[in-house]
């Protein structure tokens, strides 16, 4: 029977897909940002950015907070503790994943 | 452009695409007309009004620059707020900022008293690019380097067009006209570019 790597497994998959992945980067390094500026950075369309933000909000990795600037609704989204914590975790999963490949 | 290769990199872009508007350049190069105009009318207001009057205008480039920025600028490039390394590394400029502008005051009241001689293009040509280097530092933006060298030859292609072809003024106006127009010219290219690289959208209500 064929062994199982243990170490593929233990790899966030909520993170792990592209455009989250990128989206977590980008939160990662900034105390927070709107949803112009992400879509700008991650050049996903709104339903897209919508969605993986949803998927992130539902894990508890980021909030999005939905505020007013003048008239118009504007929404901050931030990484949460929990979500920096995966961040980190799955940083150096994934860093020790791929330095044990044999060159 | 490269992409970014670390997060450390990823962050230092995220920086530079917020703060490549092109405004600071617009308000950079209405401050440095004043050394282009200000010697033509020295004759008729003096000195002192010759200078003063550009308050008004500066006050009125900088309302203008806010105003555009809000209103069409953010909505298209969107907001952002920085972690503690980048708020850290701004407060440690701004001492930096201070310190040298007290400096040059300092430099500026020596050579008011008499207490300080030095050929008049040379305080010019060691602040302008000075400044320059810190706004290109803060904004780690390569173009604020180039205006640095340019502005260290301005006072002094002046000077050489005063000595050698008779420009009046010590050659400032058309020297710093030449560096304040490309500085001008060059934010309002790049807020151009902003607004053409990111059209106001419809974002079907999702914010």
């Amino acid at each position: 029977m064929p062994e199982k790597n243990t170490h593929m497994e233990e790899i966030d998959l909520i993170i792990h897909a592209p455009a989250r992945l990128k989206i977590m980067m980008i939160l990662y390094v900034v105390e927070s940002l709107d949803y112009v500026f992400l879509k700008n950075q991650t050049d996903l369309s709104w339903g897209n950015l919508a969605t993986h933000l949803g998927k992130l909000e539902n894990a508890g990795y980021v909030t999005i907070e939905k505020g007013y600037q003048g008239k118009k609704p504007h929404s901050l989204i931030q990484l949460t503790p929990q979500g920096r914590t995966a961040f980190k975790a799955y940083k150096n999963k994934f860093q020790q994943l791929l330095g044990d490949l044999p060159e | 452009m490269n992409p970014p290769t670390s997060l450390k990199d990823l962050e230092r872009s995220l920086y530079r695409s917020s703060t490549q508007d092109g405004l600071i350049d617009i308000q950079v190069g209405s401050v440095l007309l004043v050394f282009a105009i200000a010697p033509l009318l020295s004759a008729r207001l003096g000195d002192f009004w010759s200078s003063a009057i550009f308050l008004p205008f500066w006050a009125a480039v900088f309302y203008a620059a806010r105003v555009f920025r809000r209103s069409q600028l953010q909505p298209r490039i969107g907001q952002i707020k920085f972690g503690p390394y980048r708020i850290k590394r701004l407060k440690n400029l701004t001492s930096f900022i201070l310190v040298f502008n007290l400096a040059a005051f300092g430099l500026g009241l020596l050579a008011f008293f008499g207490l300080l001689e030095f050929p008049g293009w040379l305080p010019l040509s060691i602040l302008l690019p000075a400044g320059f280097c810190l706004v290109g530092y803060t904004l780690e933006s390569s173009r604020f380097y180039l205006y640095a060298i340019i502005s260290a030859l301005t006072p002094i292609t002046g000077e050489y067009l005063f000595r050698n072809h008779g420009f009046s003024h010590h050659g400032y106006p058309i020297a710093f006209g030449v560096l304040s127009g490309t500085i001008l010219a060059w934010g309002i290219i790049l807020s151009i570019r902003v607004i053409r690289k990111y059209p106001l959208e419809d974002n079907g209500g999702r914010e």
